[in-house]
């Protein structure tokens, strides 16, 4: 048995009432931050507003601090939790007593997670996540690394007591643990053009702010030399919109490749029995136990350039409502025999499954009909510049047929005894999705107007999670696919969780 | 335990969702659909109508009334043909297994949520509805994604002997 016991109601680590105290200054902080800066600005402005050595001022400054303080003992002091045989029952608030009980069984997902703070204390917080809805959040902000990782695993049994091979369980060897090469590989050659149209398209609308700004900083004079801005030819506009056209593109880049860094460093799996355990992060330190039967939808993604460089991303998704937390079901810079051995283990001879089924090709008159509008944008701007201009059409047009024929070539699905393969992609991205029949909860065949012409429907297919989407197929064969899916799932009657 | 089997499974053999028969929902929930539809537009032209009392006569206001009044009306009548033509493809069905609902005229959409994924049922009566004795039955399945079922305009007895069936098949299964 594990050192520590939890049958009988205990506090967090006392180190608690730190993060306590810093979370609610935070909070109030945040919440009042603009009333805050408007205050100092008020006080830079006219230098005999507040005099900050007035014992008055200093006093209730210091109440303040203490009333947080007194408070976040309170918190602490009130803020009970312990596991029985089949509940975890946690018990806190000082005025307005609450009580939350989770049936072991429910539990989704154990999080440890780190925080800049709780490594300079040396504490962990442990969340435990379940299917319900996201009132019910449970967070332990402090404990002892070793006595989280105890009640993690005494809450993943699943109420069972803890055996001895499970518990070694914890030791087994690293599976994968990204490398700072793979991790940075995997940032550089992110799709950067997805970041940079969202950035470009936040700043195009302010195209005027962004040249009266850059105008107005010390070095506009040279800036304006370079680019010959004040004697407004032509080319010297041109230029200056490249330049900052590839600023933000070196913006954009630095952005994705810091944020993969922070949020993928020291990225460690490690296998077991039943699913996976994933750790990373650079600030905020998180882990987390994959449990297989958790599992509803697990998407393969990759791009040409990770392709090339032999890299592949690996998602999950689980039944949560919080929509934040997914991003933490990633694995970045994954082999292609690794992705295989971990599709394997989840999905055992999923890759056996090779029958693709393309959908109509009206999936790309429809895409084609659809890119006509912004063709025709184009042009009606186009309209008012010198003709040579019209010459734009060929590399868009191009673009286009590109990004149309590659959508079609990347879009399949299929549909075996026990799972659903989607698969998808554009012009730089590829996705694979894969989805067990029996974690399916309910499925819908849609069909639009134009679709009905043509005797076409869709079909959604519905997880606890994410939902799959076939698109534009025969309706004979969409009925077929219903038909057949809802039979597996009411006659086998397998558990979705 | 049942043996197990995998036999090859003849697609043709199965159940077949287009061959059930749906059954319409309640005509009178057009009414509310009328009302839902008329009283947004018709607060915004009071809401003009009033203001139009308090600006002087060559307000633009005043200029323009009748045009805002009559575009409210036209698009109202607009919403309300679209429902009218959308009405008769609110249908659903009970199987032995599972529910189907089908709505929507532009974009027709049939959902079908086996009962062994039911999460939980709700009965819900508008004002509305407890004025001309109808219920909203809604079936939730797990997870976000959407895939839950909302039968609005079922007559209150239908209702009730669905929510009744339902959970009785709920609690066979715990």
């Amino acid at each position: 048995m594990s050192a520590f016991n939890f049958s009988s109601p205990s506090r967090q680590s006392a180190k608690g009432i730190v993060v306590i105290l810093a979370v609610s200054i935070y909070k109030v902080v945040k919440a009042t931050i603009i009333l805050i800066i408007a205050f100092f600005f008020k006080y830079f402005q006219n230098q005999n507003s507040i005099d900050f050595t007035n014992p008055i001022v200093l006093s209730s400054i210091f109440g303040l601090l203490l009333l947080f303080l007194v408070l976040a003992i309170l918190k602490y002091r009130n803020f009970m939790f312990h596991v029985n045989d089949a509940y975890f029952i946690l018990k806190k608030g000082i005025i307005n007593k609450e009580e939350v009980s989770v049936a072991k069984g429910k539990i989704q997902n154990v999080y440890i997670k780190q925080n800049i703070l709780q490594q300079l204390i040396n504490v962990v917080s442990l969340s435990i996540e379940t299917a319900g809805d996201d009132k019910t959040e449970i967070e332990i902000t402090a404990l002892s690394r070793d006595k989280a990782a105890a009640l993690k695993q005494l809450l993943l049994s699943g109420g069972q007591p803890i055996l001895d091979d499970q518990k070694t369980e914890t030791d087994s060897p690293i599976y994968y643990k990204a490398s700072l090469r793979r991790i940075l590989l995997e940032g550089v050659s992110e799709n950067h053009i997805k970041s940079f149209v969202l950035i470009f398209g936040f700043i195009i609308g302010g195209y005027n702010d962004l040249k009266e700004f850059i105008e107005q900083l010390s070095i506009s004079h040279e800036v304006s030399n370079w680019f010959r801005l004040d004697n407004e030819s032509f080319i010297g506009l041109l230029i200056f919109n490249a330049a900052i056209v590839v600023l933000l593109l070196f913006l954009s880049f630095m952005l994705s490749l810091v944020k993969i860094l922070v949020q993928n460093f020291n990225l460690t799996v490690t296998r077991s029995k039943n699913g996976l355990e994933i750790s990373k992060g650079l600030f905020n330190k998180i882990s987390l136990g994959l449990i297989a039967s958790r599992i509803q939808t697990t998407t393969v993604s990759t791009n040409r350039l990770k392709r090339s460089l032999g890299l592949y991303q690996l998602a999950f998704t689980q039944a949560m409502v919080n929509k934040k937390e997914r991003q933490k079901f990633n694995i970045i810079g994954l082999s292609k025999a690794q992705i295989n051995e971990l599709l394997n283990q989840f999905y055992p001879n999923i890759l056996s499954n090779n029958t693709r089924h393309k959908p109509e090709m009206y999936f790309v008159y429809r895409i084609l009909l659809i890119s006509v509008i912004p063709l025709m944008l184009i042009n009606t701007g186009v309209f008012f510049l010198p003709k040579l201009f019209f010459l734009l059409n060929i590399p868009i047009l191009l673009f286009l047929g590109l990004c149309i024929y590659f959508v079609y070539k990347k879009k399949y699905y299929s549909i075996d005894e026990q799972y659903i393969i989607v698969g998808g992609g554009g012009l730089i991205d590829r996705t694979t999705s894969y989805l067990e029949i029996s974690k399916l909860q309910a499925v819908s065949i849609h069909q639009t107007i134009f679709q009905k012409r043509r005797g076409l429907a869709s079909v959604k297919l519905f997880s606890a999670s994410k939902s799959l989407s076939i698109p534009h197929i025969v309706i004979a064969n969409a009925r077929n696919i219903k038909n057949y899916l809802l039979f597996k799932v009411e006659s086998e009657n397998k558990d979705w969780m | 335990m049942t043996p197990f089997s995998n036999d090859q499974i003849n697609i043709a053999a199965l159940p077949q969702v287009e061959a059930v028969k749906l059954e319409p929902i309640s005509p009178k929930y057009f009414q509310i659909l009328v009302f839902n539809t008329i009283i947004p537009f018709a607060v915004f032209a009071l809401a003009i109508t009033i203001l139009r009392l308090f600006v002087d006569s060559d307000h633009l206001i005043i200029q323009i009334y009748w045009y805002i009044i009559s575009v409210l009306i036209v698009l109202s009548f607009g919403q309300i043909f679209i429902f009218k033509l959308g009405f008769k493809k609110r249908k659903y069905a009970l199987r032995e297994q599972d529910i189907i609902y089908a709505h929507g005229f532009f974009i027709n959409e049939t959902t079908t949520l086996p009962f062994n994924r039911i999460q939980h049922i709700e009965v819900s009566r508008s004002f509305l509805e407890r004025r001309i004795g109808l219920s909203t039955l809604k079936i939730f399945s797990a997870g976000e994604s959407g895939g839950d079922i909302s039968i609005k305009g079922l007559p209150k007895s239908v209702a009730d002997a669905q929510y009744a069936f339902l959970t009785n098949i709920l609690n066979e299964r715990l």
